[in-house]
């Protein structure tokens, strides 16, 4: 027990500044306080010492603007995508036959899928580490919490709630790695890792070259322009949001009304943002030479 | 130069520790004169505070062996904390006139 405490005192002092922790370890050490106490005593300080960036209105708007609305939309279409990605992969698996390129329309259909699945990921890759990012720009000493509030929003916001043409009871390999495990790796390798790494680069003093950026947001417009009709029936099929067939009764045909066209601007607003800062650098660091 | 309760405390306890005062020190010369613990939480952001503010300055003492081998984190009072105290302490003794306290009902 005793060790369980000490070894919880010297990983919560991490979370402090470096010279602080020293310090506050050395306190505790001159007053040879127990081990429980000084549990009690680091668990105070560090809550003390996260709720500090909380005064300020920085974390908030990451919250209110990236942490809850971009995440749980995440969450509705990486479970969306990986079901329907992983159900075009298993059929094109199970039945493939190189006459599928061999006729002009089957090969149409290869091409779409593959464009569908391929713009999908880009998306999400770029939607969720232009999101890291600006969390780690904007607010950069509360970017450890946001993150993980983030994470929290993408792996759980879809919670309570199905998706239309859910698996079977008893549900066999396949369905379980289409519905259960593909969503969980669109989750961890297309949003979590590239936040995280855009949260780590967000977070470091030096801005972004002004090219690349402006050629980074150009492939992610494209690419959310591609997808912008699966991320509302992302919505749409995951129960979020009643399904509207339009005026020939059928779901996803052209004329399906888009109430939720504007999610699109949503998802694109860090790297909107991200445009917008980099120029403003880049016109400083001009007018500072000159 | 508005200072809290707590805040006072500090600046009193450091002024009267002089060269001596740090962490643990200031903690028990804060406790010793109010009876009520003193948390290092409490302890620490306050003298952040009081050092945002202009009232104190820290600096990283050396180490020693009895805290294992860790450093000290030195406080001490600036001019501008010294008066801030003793602002509020004339204060307290303003408003305190003509006031006697009972310690029973």
């Amino acid at each position: 027990m005793t060790r369980i405490a000490w070894w919880m005192v010297e990983s919560l002092s991490r979370l402090l500044d470096g010279d602080e922790r020293e310090v506050v370890r050395g306190d505790l050490a001159e007053c040879g306080t127990n081990p429980a106490q000084a549990l009690c005593e680091m668990i105070g300080l560090v809550i003390r010492r996260q709720a500090v960036p909380w005064c300020d209105w920085r974390p908030w708007f990451m919250l209110t603007s990236v942490v809850i609305p971009i995440g749980l939309l995440l969450s509705y279409a990486t479970r969306s995508w990986g079901v329907t990605s992983g159900a075009d992969i298993s059929i094109y698996w199970r039945f493939w036959d190189f006459s599928y390129l061999a006729v002009p329309g089957w090969r149409r259909d290869v091409i779409a899928v593959a464009v569908r699945i391929g713009s999908g990921c880009l998306a999400l890759v770029g939607w969720s580490w232009t999101c890291g990012f600006v969390l780690g720009r904007v607010s950069r000493r509360t970017v450890g919490l946001t993150v993980l509030m983030f994470a929290v929003a993408v792996f759980f916001g879809t919670m309570g709630t199905v998706i239309a043409g859910q698996p079977p009871e008893n549900p066999s390999l396949q369905y379980h790695v289409v519905f259960v495990v593909l969503p969980r790796f669109f989750r961890t390798f297309l949003v979590l890792l590239p936040a995280a790494w855009g949260a780590y680069r967000g977070s470091k003093a030096s801005s972004l070259p002004l090219g690349p950026t402006v050629l980074g947001v150009m492939v992610l417009a494209s690419a959310t322009f591609l997808v912008s009709h699966g991320l509302e029936r992302s919505l749409v099929f995951g129960g979020l949001v009643p399904p509207d067939p339009g005026p020939d009764g059928f779901l996803v045909s052209a004329d399906d009304p888009r109430p939720l066209w504007f999610l699109s601007l949503v998802m694109m607003w860090p790297a909107v943002y991200i445009l917008a800062e980099t120029s403003r650098e880049r016109g400083t660091r001009r007018a500072s030479r000159a | 130069m508005q200072l809290g309760e707590f805040e006072y405390l500090m600046l009193t306890a450091v002024a009267r520790l002089g060269e001596g005062a740090y962490g643990v020190t200031i903690r028990q010369e804060i406790e010793d004169a109010t009876g009520r613990p003193c948390s290092l939480g409490a302890l620490y952001t306050t003298i952040e505070r009081l050092e945002s503010k202009g009232l104190v300055k820290t600096s990283m003492g050396d180490p020693t062996p009895q805290r294992g081998g860790r450093p000290k984190r030195m406080v001490r009072i600036t001019p501008k904390g010294a008066q801030a105290a003793s602002a509020f302490y004339n204060a307290v003794i303003r408003v305190s006139r003509g006031v006697a306290w009972s310690a029973t009902k």
